[in-house]
């Protein structure tokens, strides 16, 4: 077996979500997900396009995971750019294409929320950046999956406080809600509705992930222990995806992370 | 016709209480010198509302230095460098007003002025919180299907300021792939400002960016390094240190600091 840290194990795990000749839709500051997306075009899904937030475009080539210097991938190798709104509104519902979300709140429905923290609207807790397209892609698309790069209770509860993304509830008239969720944890799906463990992460029991999540988890009957990273998936993320490390910016908090970033900023040279 | 204006007489042009759109993406492209002109006139503006589709570095300028009464945007962040702080601690205080929006509500919105029609009709938010946050917006029935959609009021919009690379004395402009919702603004927008990287004397079509035929602009200002430190593809990387320096500057609760250092900076006026 390969050694490998969590945040290439995500990576990869994201990677064997895409089906080959699949349209991924790549949102704003979301590097573990870039990375397993490029990692699926250099493996076993060499026909998928990229369509991402920056640039408005879409990319058969890809470059270098970066931070100062993103827009040297999604600008310099597109092969069509239309605005946001065309984007938005006409592009990514005809291409219905594969996006993978962040979620800062999660619930067992599925039920998704990066509005803010907090009951009270007007005073919340924290307030986040905002919801993007979430809330109009989800209420009829089939290809709704999720990560969460730091796997606990402040994430995953039993009811969120704002829906932004829309589950497995009655109300939905079209779509079916998220399919798929990774963390640093574990693997889940939405079987039967609810979310259920399908994977658990080498060296994490079933036990640890229940403690870390603020509801009662169901198990599927085949749960198994998550496959591991080949060498040759890790050689490509650490030597030709993303030499910087940007991936792992999404798995660190406070001064951490602040030394991961000057650092890549450095080697771009943008410091 | 356009009239070529310097900085200082450009930001003559907004009111209190208009509505201001700032073109770009969160990092890249942004208006960033008609900010910094903007908050060094003797008399600020108040009680903007701004209309970014992404806001970043620019607007958080805007909303700490308490010239915004509303934000209306999908996402309001630095990306890889975290929340903006101000308006995260603003609208915490709920000092200013977000009007919660997506792709699809501005999307819409400003396909609705487009179109000299009150609103448009879309399946987005259907069965999420977001009618509950923004109980201005209603529902309509399809009058073919019966099903009941979101209506999307149109977006009104008094000024749009764009960043572009070039422009020539006819008034064209390139602008580049980045687009955001930058067209759609100057569809939309009452005046159009734009400034620029470089005053050429003619406009040549380039794959390197999308072209705003005159009359695009009304006002055009020279401003070199005008988008810094957000970036202007292909001209300048986004500068990360200096968006590093402004998180730990305002973290440490010095955002009055360093706007008075960032609007010391050697003032950009050029014609």
């Amino acid at each position: 077996m390969a050694d490998f840290t969590i945040d290439e194990l995500i990576s990869v795990c994201i990677s064997r979500q895409v089906v080959d000749g699949e349209v991924l839709a790549q949102g704003i500051n979301t590097p573990l997900v870039m990375a397993g997306f490029i990692l699926a075009q250099c493996t076993h899904a060499p026909n998928v396009r990229f369509a991402s937030a920056i640039g408005q475009s879409i990319c058969q080539e890809w470059a270098p995971l970066g931070v100062g210097r993103i827009e040297d991938l999604w600008l310099g190798k597109s092969l069509l750019h239309v605005g946001f709104a065309t984007a938005a509104a006409d592009l990514l519902p005809g291409y219905n294409p594969k996006e993978f979300f962040h979620p800062a709140q999660v619930d067992p429905q599925g039920n998704f929320n990066n509005i803010a923290f907090g009951k009270d609207y007007h005073h919340p807790r924290l307030r986040l950046p905002g919801s993007g397209g979430i809330p109009d892609v989800t209420p009829y698309s089939d290809h709704i999956y999720l990560y969460v790069p730091r796997h606990s209770r402040v994430t995953f509860v039993e009811q969120v406080d704002f829906v932004s993304g829309l589950g497995h509830v009655p109300q939905r008239r079209r779509g079916r809600g998220v399919n798929y969720l990774i963390s640093d944890l574990g693997q889940f799906d939405w079987g039967q509705g609810r979310m259920r463990l399908t994977s658990y992460h080498p060296d994490v029991s079933r036990e640890y992930i229940q403690r870390k999540t603020g509801f009662d988890l169901e198990i599927a009957p085949d749960i198994h222990e998550t496959p591991p990273p080949t060498s040759e998936e890790i050689r490509l993320l650490r030597e030709d995806i993303d030499p910087l490390g940007v991936r792992k910016l999404e798995m660190l908090g406070g001064s951490a992370r602040k030394d991961l970033l000057r650092a890549i900023l450095a080697r771009e040279g943008v410091l | 016709m356009h009239k070529q204006v310097t900085l200082t007489e450009a930001v003559e042009l907004i009111g209190d209480s208009q509505t201001i759109a700032l073109g770009g993406m969160t990092l890249y492209r942004r208006p960033v010198a008609f900010v910094k002109a903007l908050l060094r006139r003797e008399i600020r503006p108040k009680d903007l509302t701004l209309l970014c589709f992404t806001a970043g570095f620019e607007s958080d300028l805007l909303v700490g230095a308490g010239c915004v009464g509303t934000v209306r945007s999908v996402y309001f962040g630095l990306e890889s460098f975290g929340l903006a702080p101000m308006f995260t601690e603003a609208a915490q205080r709920s000092s200013i007003r977000v009007l919660e929006e997506t792709e699809a509500s501005i999307v819409m919105g400003m396909r609705a002025t487009m179109a000299g029609v009150g609103f448009m009709p879309s399946i987005a938010w259907v069965g999420t919180d977001l009618p509950r946050l923004r109980p201005d917006v209603k529902t309509i029935s399809d009058p073919y299907s019966g099903e009941t959609l979101m209506a999307f009021p149109a977006i009104p919009l008094d000024v749009a300021v764009l960043h572009g690379l070039e422009a020539d004395p006819f008034g064209n402009v390139r602008l580049n792939n980045n687009l955001g919702i930058d067209m759609e603004l100057v569809y939309i927008a009452k005046t159009v400002i734009v400034t620029v990287e470089r005053v050429v004397d003619r406009v040549k079509l380039s794959l390197d960016g999308q072209m705003l035929p005159a009359p695009g602009a009304d006002y055009i200002v020279h401003a070199p390094n005008g988008a810094w430190p957000t970036s202007c593809y292909p001209d300048y990387p986004v500068a990360g240190g200096e968006l590093l320096r402004y998180v730990d500057q305002c973290n440490a609760g010095q955002f009055a600091d360093y706007l008075a250092g960032f609007l010391a900076e050697t003032p950009t006026d050029t014609k």
